[in-house]
């Protein structure tokens, strides 16, 4: 082994991290605030990187550009699932089975409703950087890595600040930790649970964006992402931002190495052998709960 | 100010409030007695709107607030300090007394609510970058009392506020309740420091298995022989 290889490897498991550590970000939201383990969240972020395509394709928008239409495009449309689908079922006694059986269910319409609209076939968001790299010293960056790194450290940054800084962030924080208390000083929970999903929709779809600029995605490429956002979770700590964060660095830096390391077939093996590990020996994760 | 008429709440098939009515006349500090399970809890839950009655109204100011949620009751000042002070644990202490400014409508004074709250319990602004889980219980009740003070009441309501405190902190907090009455603000004081509490307020209600027991001047209640017998342990 040189230690180029590892070095690359480490670097590219670091950006890796990160967009796995976007892409899961709102899954833990949703799961610690509102006791739903939405099933299709990662089916939402492959949604964002098929909009990405083909607004890429039809207009020749950039996909970071676009992501700014359809970021919100998939605020407004989380508002609607929420109102039309998760509100009912939040007055469930078993809330997360409920949300589970519901959001699998919505997860297989939307990877149905992919198929009909961009078929079954791999695609790839090739803008027009895609075959430029930056090449420092041994060692080389493609630049749609890069962008999808920094569209990624961009969306952590966001939904950080967020929590921390404003009313409604803080009022996401307070429903999640003391609900009645929270309730009493004036906060409407099924209005911050709203906004708690369609930005956690929102997140998976900017997270979306930053992968397919490193991956090439299907549309059942979100069942493959879905263990990711389990495993990221389960590692970082329920509802906790900045442990996600860090647990996507983490699982990203073993999935980079394995994957140089190892035969390809093993690298699955590795990441899942990683989850039921950590669901036996630390099933609340390497840091502390709570946003 | 705030009237309670023939109140009734039931949960599943047992009643908790069983017609009970009572009032808080402006400026004045009620108490609200009983024993465990008597409904003190499930009163002030009722008028918080965090429970739904299944009979009798509320009025607030001559206007019902029947069917009204958590966040519209507490806009009309009805601002509730709740059993177990159930602050956010994970958040800092100045997070939490902001928290209590949540509403627009108090959220412009803020800075301001925040720095009279700081003047009253300068303990909390000592600790303000602590977290509200790693505090002692008479830091906590301070910062749940001033959580509640940010959204600027207009009617106090107390669950328990002592509870679990040593008697320092205990009277501490009461001393600050008399002083935030005399300043002019409505109290309602749920309490099982019986003695304590008839010595503070003007009026009281002694609530049994969800009805009103007794009820009268506190002066009065405090040489009531049932009472005496039953909270005083005289």
């Amino acid at each position: 082994m040189d230690a180029v290889l590892i070095i690359q490897s480490l670097i590219s498991g670091i950006m890796m991290g990160m967009v796995y550590a976007l892409l899961s970000v709102g899954f833990s939201l949703t799961w610690g605030v509102m006791h739903v383990i939405h099933i299709s969240h990662a089916a939402f972020g492959l949604l964002g990187a098929y909009l990405a395509y083909s607004l890429l394709q039809y207009f020749g928008m950039d996909p970071v550009v676009s992501a700014a239409v359809s970021v919100p495009l998939l605020f407004l449309l989380a508002c609607g699932i929420y109102q039309l689908l998760i509100r009912p079922i939040t007055r469930a006694k078993e809330v997360i089975v409920a949300s589970m059986i519901l959001t699998f269910g919505l997860a297989i319409i939307l990877e149905n409703v992919m198929v009909l609209i961009w078929k079954a076939d791999p695609r790839v968001l090739t803008p027009t950087y895609a075959s430029g790299a930056l090449i420092v010293g041994p060692f080389y960056f493609q630049y749609p890595h890069l962008v999808g790194f920094g569209l990624s450290i961009l969306g952590i940054t966001a939904i950080y600040l967020f929590l921390k800084k404003t009313y409604t962030g803080m009022a996401v924080r307070a429903a999640w930790q003391q609900p009645e208390a929270a309730q009493l000083y004036g906060v409407n929970l099924y209005r911050i649970s709203m906004i708690t999903f369609a930005l956690a929709v929102s997140t998976a779809g900017a997270g979306g964006i930053s992968l397919a600029l490193l991956n090439s995605f299907e549309p059942h490429s979100h069942n493959l992402w879905l263990i990711y956002l389990f495993l990221v979770v389960i590692v970082g700590g329920v509802g906790n931002v900045i442990g996600t964060a860090l647990a996507g660095l983490i699982i990203g830096v073993i999935t980079g190495l394995s994957m140089a390391f190892l035969p390809y077939q093993w690298v699955n093996l590795v990441t899942f052998g990683l989850l039921m590990i950590f669901l036996i020996f630390r099933p609340h994760g390497l840091f502390k709960q709570g946003v | 100010m705030l009237r309670v008429d023939n109140l009734t709440v039931c949960y599943g098939q047992m009643q908790a409030l069983r017609g009970v009515s009572m009032e808080v006349s402006p400026g004045e500090m009620v108490a609200l007695i009983g024993g465990n399970g008597a409904g003190k809890t499930t009163l002030l839950n009722t008028i918080s709107g965090l429970i739904t009655p299944a009979g009798g109204s509320l009025s607030w100011e001559g206007r019902p607030l029947n069917g009204l949620t958590p966040d519209m009751i507490c806009r009309q000042g009805i601002v509730q300090v709740p059993e177990g002070r159930k602050l956010f644990p994970a958040m800092t202490v100045e997070e939490n007394l902001i928290m209590g400014a949540y509403l627009p409508a108090v959220r412009k004074q803020s800075r301001e609510s925040l720095r009279k709250v700081y003047d009253i319990f300068p303990r909390l602004a000592d600790r303000r970058r602590q977290l509200a889980g790693s505090m002692s219980g008479g830091e906590q009740q301070m910062a749940a009392l001033g959580r509640a003070l940010m959204a600027r009441p207009r009617l106090l309501m107390l669950d328990e506020p002592s509870l679990g405190l040593s008697p320092k902190a205990a009277a501490e907090i009461f001393g600050t309740i008399k002083v935030l009455n005399k300043e002019g603000l409505s109290v309602l004081l749920v309490s099982q420091e019986v003695l304590e509490t008839l010595a503070i307020t003007a009026h009281g209600y002694v609530l049994e298995n969800g009805v009103v027991a007794l009820k009268g001047p506190s002066s009065e209640l405090r040489e009531d022989p049932k009472v005496k017998t039953s909270y005083l342990g005289l």
